[in-house]
């Protein structure tokens, strides 16, 4: 691997920067491998990542419909923190915060990972009783996490309109300051170029089709570049996991949603921090490049469409004028949609399926941007050994069976 | 059903009257707003394919059933009938009737399978009209009100801005623009949706009025 | 934004409209004689179809009475719309499913009464 440094930089600037090398390879699929991963998003990347890294599996295949990082992963609103309720799901998110921390140097690729803190508004009592609770809950759990009062935000956060007359005033707030952003296709592909290094075949414009199986044991995937044997099969698709299940032959409790974002024309640096907020359904942050980032909820109804309703965007900048009064002149360049794969319990699925050797990661719904590393580096544990490390155990498929849901839809419903 | 004397508009603190008596030479506005207030409301379910169902409504209030969902029957300040679904109605009557009407409907169903409700007070009538009525509401309501879509005697429930309404076209002014509205709206959106559409008027010009009542 | 035929009210904007999740789910009879497995699955299990999924819908600020439609979630093609407690009309289901994204939803079905 080409490394990156600022004299490789000076190097390549001198001959013109043509003598970069390709950041990964384009292999056309063996016939078999040892394990193929489906989706080349950024939870199936990290997987095949840590695969090769702490298991020394390298014998892999990451297959991917589109191009790398085009499912939800390039469409994110970046958000990264890990200030969960539940023991389960902050021991998840605090991991996967815990390696972003150190995953520009860990790939030597610069994933832009910004500590700016996560501000979550509370406009009303039952929102500062959820607050209060959860960031008890956070801080007996190690995860730095702190109230602040009307006053306090205000000063964090200038251009907040702070009037107690509005219809949802800004009673109070947790703010994690570790929490942040990350460039979202530069965690892909500095997952993918180190997983390529590796040895690992990412192969892009190839769809899986079919899983072939025997005994109840998965053999293989069939795909639209012919059939590829493996005896260990990870699906890690998003929000076309009911999909693969369907060609599998079991079922999930995963529903299907657009959820929308918009980038604002660039402006001068105005918010140096995120802020979000569930019950007026707005989340906002500034980018490097000066554009306002900007997310919403889900749409009402299950769809594929990566579009989105166009009433459910006008809430969210109806919401975000009224948090923001300075935002009113501002002009939305872009919208797009994904489609997010959500739990009823707003937790993620990272386990065994009925099926021998065929392991999912799914359900990470609006939120699993966050939850990258963590969960490809407990992924590929799973993969690598056959059972779940005690980090992913609780979330396994059987707890909509057991009972034991994780329910997170305080922290994650809305939130990202 | 409430004592008169304890009846009070949800609106009563922006005290319409005095500003209608202040608008009342205005003569340049496209939106004009008033408030009926304590407009007679009984909710009705029943059976539409009885006919003794039918008969027996038209017998109790003179008015017969409207021909269709989202259509009206009987005259704008008498009693009329708003058809609000395949099977439930909405009985208007001026205000002071209603509890006549309720006692004269309640014995009237007794004998059918039906379900007759007092609500009135539930909510007030926003009475809209001039040249820019349907301009004002169409900021915030996605109802298709243009005139080949939705003309006098139709009637349909939807949202203005954030708020459920009832919706009754009442008018409307062959060759012009004009139109008027009824806007059924609860009580604790009243003020909302009163704030809401004085705010959409602005750019038309807004003017207060006291409706007639007969 | 869908445009959502109203089995009693005719074309509608979507934000009238609540969706009720997937169609036909009956609940069990006897939920003390269903296994763990059975219950999950009633409770939780559904079909997220891409293409042709039958949902349920209520229309919430209109006339709010509860209904049946079948639309194919890839495209937003609305297939045909039929009443609580009525099976989906065959030749709905049969036809091919669209692949343009961009065509406009039709009242199909009953159509709408006025
Ligand atoms: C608008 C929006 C905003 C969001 N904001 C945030 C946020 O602020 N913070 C946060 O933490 N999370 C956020 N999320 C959620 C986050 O983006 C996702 O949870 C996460 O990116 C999922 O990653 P993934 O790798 O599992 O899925 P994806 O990136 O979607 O990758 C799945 C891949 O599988 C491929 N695939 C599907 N079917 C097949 C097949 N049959 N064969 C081969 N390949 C297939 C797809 O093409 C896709 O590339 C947001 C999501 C959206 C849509
Ligand atoms: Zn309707």
């Amino acid at each position: 691997m080409q490394k990156y440094s600022i004299f490789s930089l000076i190097k390549n600037a001198l001959a013109y920067h043509e003598g970069w090398e390709k950041v990964w390879r384009s292999p056309e699929p063996k016939s078999e491998y040892d394990v193929v991963i489906i989706g080349g998003g950024g939870h199936g990347l990290a997987t095949a990542f840590y695969l090769a890294k702490e298991h020394g599996i390298t014998n892999v295949a990451v297959i991917e419909k589109g191009w790398l990082g085009g499912g939800n992963t390039g469409r994110n609103t970046t958000i990264i923190r890990s200030n969960y309720l539940w023991d389960e799901s902050a021991a998840m998110y605090e991991k996967s915060l815990q390696l972003y921390e150190g995953l520009s140097q860990e790939l030597n690729f610069n994933i832009m990972l910004s500590q700016r803190g996560v501000l979550n508004l509370a406009h009303n009592l039952s929102d500062l009783r959820e607050i209060e609770r959860r960031v008890s809950a956070n801080r007996l759990n190690g995860i730095d996490s702190e109230i602040l009062n009307t006053q306090e935000i205000k000063e964090f956060v200038p251009i907040i309109n702070d009037s107690p007359n509005s219809r949802y005033p800004v009673l109070g707030g947790s703010l994690q300051r570790r929490a942040g952003t990350a460039r979202h296709d530069a965690v892909a592909w500095g997952f993918a170029r180190g997983a390529d290094t590796r040895g690992v075949d990412i192969i892009q414009q190839c769809e899986v089709t079919g899983i072939r199986q025997s005994r109840g044991k998965v053999t293989g995937v069939e795909t639209t570049k012919g059939l590829i044997k493996a005896k260990k099969v990870g699906v890690v698709v998003a929000g076309h996991s009911s999909m693969l299940a369907d060609m599998a032959g079991f079922r999930l409790p995963v529903n299907s949603y657009p959820l929308q974002a918009l980038v604002s024309e660039p402006v001068k640096p105005v918010l140096d921090t995120v802020v979000m907020s569930n019950t007026v359904h707005v989340y906002v942050s500034q980018s490097d490049k000066g554009e306002m980032v900007l997310g919403a909820g889900i749409d009402g109804a299950h769809g594929y469409t990566q579009r989105g309703s166009l009433h459910v965007i006008e809430g969210q900048l109806g919401a975000l004028c009224e948090l923001f009064p300075i935002f009113s002149r501002l002009r939305m360049m872009r919208q797009w949609g994904g489609i997010v794969d959500t739990c009823p319990d707003a937790s993620p699925i990272v386990g065994k399926t009925p099926i021998g050797g065929l392991f999912i990661n799914c359900g990470w719904g609006t939120g699993g941007f966050k939850g990258t590393p963590g969960s490809g580096w407990a992924f590929a544990h799973t993969l690598a050994t056959g059972e779940p490390h005690e980090l992913n155990a609780p979330f396994n498929l059987d707890r909509f069976t057991t009972g034991a849901l994780i329910d997170e839809h305080g922290a994650a419903a809305v939130a990202h | 059903m409430v004592d008169g004397y304890l009846r009070q508009s949800p609106l009563a603190h922006l005290h319409l009257d005095a500003r209608a008596a202040n608008d009342i030479n205005v003569t340049d506005a496209g939106l004009m707003l008033g408030e009926r207030r304590h407009v007679g409301m009984i909710n009705l379910r029943g059976e539409p394919a009885d006919p003794a169902f039918a008969a027996a409504v038209k017998k109790a209030v003179g008015v017969a059933l409207p021909d269709g969902i989202n259509r009206s029957s009987g005259k704008p300040l008498s009693i009329h009938i708003l058809a609000l679904g395949p099977d439930e109605w909405l009985i208007v009557c001026p205000p002071g009737t209603e509890d006549s009407i309720f006692g004269k409907m309640t014995k009237a169903m007794k004998p059918l399978h039906a379900a007759v409700t007092m609500s009135s007070e539930a909510r007030t009538v926003i009475q809209l009209a001039g040249t820019d009525a349907r301009n004002g509401l169409a900021k915030g309501c996605p109802l298709d009100l243009h005139p080949r879509a939705f003309g006098p005697g139709q009637c349909a429930q939807s949202i203005l801005g954030r708020a459920d309404i009832l919706i009754h076209q009442t008018g409307s002014n062959a060759g012009s623009s004009d139109a008027s509205y009824d806007l059924f709206v609860l009580r604790s959106f009243a003020e909302y949706v009163w704030t809401w559409l004085e705010d959409a008027g602005r750019e038309y010009g807004v003017k207060v009025f006291s409706p007639a009542e007969k | 934004m869908l445009l959502i035929p109203c089995p009693f009210c005719g074309e509608r904007e979507e934000s009238e409209f609540h969706q009720g999740g997937e169609a036909h789910i009956v609940r069990p009879k006897d939920p003390d004689e269903l296994s763990d497995a059975e219950w999950a699955d009633y409770l939780f299990l559904r079909k997220n179809t891409k293409g042709l999924f039958l949902e349920r819908w209520v229309h919430l600020h209109g006339c709010r009475r509860w209904f049946n439609m079948a639309r194919n979630t890839a495209t937003n093609e609305i297939i045909a719309v039929y009443k609580m407690g009525a099976q989906p009309p065959k030749a709905a289901i049969n036809k091919p499913p669209k692949t343009a994204v961009d065509k406009p939803p039709k009242a199909v079905g009953k159509g709408a009464k006025k």
